[in-house]
């Protein structure tokens, strides 16, 4: 114990707000990101069934409730902006309770596959949220 | 919160998940399809009794995994017992009156 070599201690952190300088350096824990994320979206989602099923009684109730129903969400932007949330939502909740599930069994779970599939997590709902969207609009 | 036993309800979180995700990806697969359904379209697939009561297991899974999830996340960042105890007995009012209206929407309506 006592004679083992003295090390030099790395250099300590340095905790202070980050300026736009520093924008370039700065690493996003990716990773801790997908995690908050998934939480906030299963959240949004459970909160968001009180607009959901309204919206799929008023669809199935008539025809005339269905008319209602798309000229609420196309003639609104704030019901859009609300609906693509949700969809985003329940695609990446999706997408990331696989992987974490993929995680619970005991994969993926070093440093640059854990950064790597949090990473694809996004990108692929990004882009299924974005070819839903333009499906339906079209 | 409920007698089971945390394996339990780990298990049952997961396997609700698995329903929703089947049940998501049907959806998702019909849009990209078909695009957005005209009513005679959603009328049709809705009188479809199959498909009716994979909605109805969908959304009680839902419901489920939802309550079990948020049960999970308030005492993460709610530290007041009072505020805590009225967020989780609105969250089973929720889930409660969600599964009771998805009742009413999918087997009562009309
Ligand atoms: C689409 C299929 C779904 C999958 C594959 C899925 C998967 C998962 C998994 C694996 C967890 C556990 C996370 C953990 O233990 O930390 C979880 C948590 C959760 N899920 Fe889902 N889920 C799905 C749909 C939903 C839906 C529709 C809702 C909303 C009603 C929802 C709400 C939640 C909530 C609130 C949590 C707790 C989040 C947390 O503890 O951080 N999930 N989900
Ligand atoms: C146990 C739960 C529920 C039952 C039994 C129920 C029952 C009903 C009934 C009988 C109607 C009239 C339908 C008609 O005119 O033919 C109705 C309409 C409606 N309910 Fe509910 N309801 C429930 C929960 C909810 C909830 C939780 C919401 C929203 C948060 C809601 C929103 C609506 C809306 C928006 C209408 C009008 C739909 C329309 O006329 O197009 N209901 N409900």
């Amino acid at each position: 114990m006592s004679d083992q070599p003295l090390q030099k201690t790395k250099a300590r952190p340095v905790y202070r707000n980050i300026g736009m300088g520093d924008l370039a350096n700065y690493r996003l824990p990716i990773i801790g990101v997908a995690s908050i994320v998934h939480r906030i979206t299963g959240v949004a989602l459970f909160v968001g069934l009180i607009v959901l099923l309204p919206m799929l009684h008023m669809s199935l109730k008539s025809e005339a409730g269905f008319e209602a129903f798309r000229t609420i969400v196309w003639g609104n932007w704030i019901a859009k902006i609300v609906l693509l949330g949700l969809l985003f939502a329940i695609v990446y909740h999706l997408v990331a309770g696989v992987r974490h599930m993929i995680q619970d069994a005991n994969k993926w779970l070093d440093l640059a596959a854990a950064r790597g599939t949090a990473t694809a997590a996004f990108v692929a709902s990004i882009v299924v949220t974005a070819l839903v969207a333009w499906r339906i609009m079209a | 919160m409920s007698g089971k036993s945390f394996t339990q309800e780990w298990w049952l979180q997961r396997i609700s998940a698995a329903i929703i995700a089947l049940y998501v990806l049907l959806l998702i697969a019909l849009l990209l399809i078909y695009g957005a359904p005209s009513y005679s379209h959603w009328q049709s697939l809705f009188s479809n009794n199959a498909f009716k009561a994979f909605t109805l297991l969908a959304l009680i899974s839902t419901f489920y995994h939802g309550l079990i999830g948020v049960l999970h996340v308030w005492p993460d960042y709610v530290k007041n017992a009072m505020v805590s105890s009225a967020l989780n007995a609105f969250s089973w009012l929720a889930a409660g009156g969600y599964a009771l209206y998805a009742i009413y929407i999918l087997f009562f309506l009309k």
